[in-house]
């Protein structure tokens, strides 16, 4: 697994002006003019986070000398939703492994008495 | 009675709750020796070569988790809290060596005592919300090969 990848897409989303501009790309390629509009926010400044997204692999520019339209790379985030996916299948067997041990588990009193209340859910 | 994983709006964290069939006690102790999580831990197929647990505030957990296919996963934690039978909390111990926007959640898992059963509850607590939120966005939708439309959907609610 690309763990370095995988860093610089977490850094680059992990900040929510870059999040919005990303937001923005999914809809369609635009200019920094047209992503820097609802911001109260220089262009060098909009500039500067389209940087860290195209470092990372999130954007790519166009080749146009003037325009150079944004666009939406989803490939980096596939990675992201590949690791949290297997983070989230990871406890979900661990837990459910738990279970099952814990039902062969070796125990001094293993005595079960019957089940006398409804089951309960707490909050 | 299943795994039930939640995601709260407010709070950066992945939350996973269960009730176990076994007292508060023996469900400790299956998450705290050595000698009984390399049973379980990974799952169905999966074996713990090296388990070494420190249990206390500041004590290490050397684990080696070998994987069905044989490969080898080394995982370094260092426990925060060790309140017996009750709560338990750890996160890797390379943590402050990280890149930075690496997730590393840190883990606290409290145990509720029902008489013959447990509350089981995980909290796996992102450093900041964005990493959860990258986290969470994108885990619970499942991608579409080839498309990106739900991505683009789950871009616009950011």
């Amino acid at each position: 697994m690309a763990t370095d990848t995988l860093s610089a897409t977490l850094f680059a989303l992990s900040d929510v002006t870059r999040r919005a501009l990303l937001a923005r790309l999914a809809s369609g390629d635009a200019s920094v003019t047209e992503l820097a509009e609802p911001y109260e926010m220089s262009l060098a400044a909009v500039s500067k986070h389209l940087k860290v997204l195209e470092t990372a692999g999130l954007i790519s520019r166009g080749k146009e000398a003037q325009w150079r339209p944004c666009h939406l790379e989803a490939k980096p985030l596939e990675a992201v939703l590949e690791w949290v996916e297997n983070y989230r299948v990871f406890w979900e067997r661990n837990l459910e492994s738990l279970n099952d041990y814990l039902k062969k588990m070796p125990r001094k009193h293993n005595v079960r008495k019957p089940a006398t209340r409804a089951e309960r859910k707490p909050r | 009675m299943s795994t039930k994983t939640d995601v709260p709006s407010a709070e950066p964290a992945i939350l996973m709750s269960r009730i176990y069939d076994a007292p508060r006690e023996v469900v400790w102790k299956a998450m705290t020796e050595a000698k009984h999580v390399a049973r379980w831990w990974g799952g169905a197929g999966f074996s713990n070569p090296v388990c070494e647990m420190d249990v206390r505030p500041g004590g290490l957990w050397r684990h080696v988790m070998r994987f069905p296919d044989g490969h080898e996963l080394h995982m370094n934690f260092v426990f925060l809290e060790a309140d017996k039978p009750q709560r338990l909390v750890w996160q890797d111990a390379d943590h402050d060596t990280r890149e930075p926007g690496r997730p590393s959640p840190v883990i606290t898992v409290t145990l509720e005592d029902l008489g013959d059963r447990t509350q089981y509850r995980m909290v796996a607590r992102f450093r900041s919300l964005a990493e959860r939120d990258a986290a969470l966005g994108f885990g619970f939708v499942k991608p579409i090969e080839g498309s990106n439309d739900r991505l683009a959907e789950y871009l616009k609610k950011l």
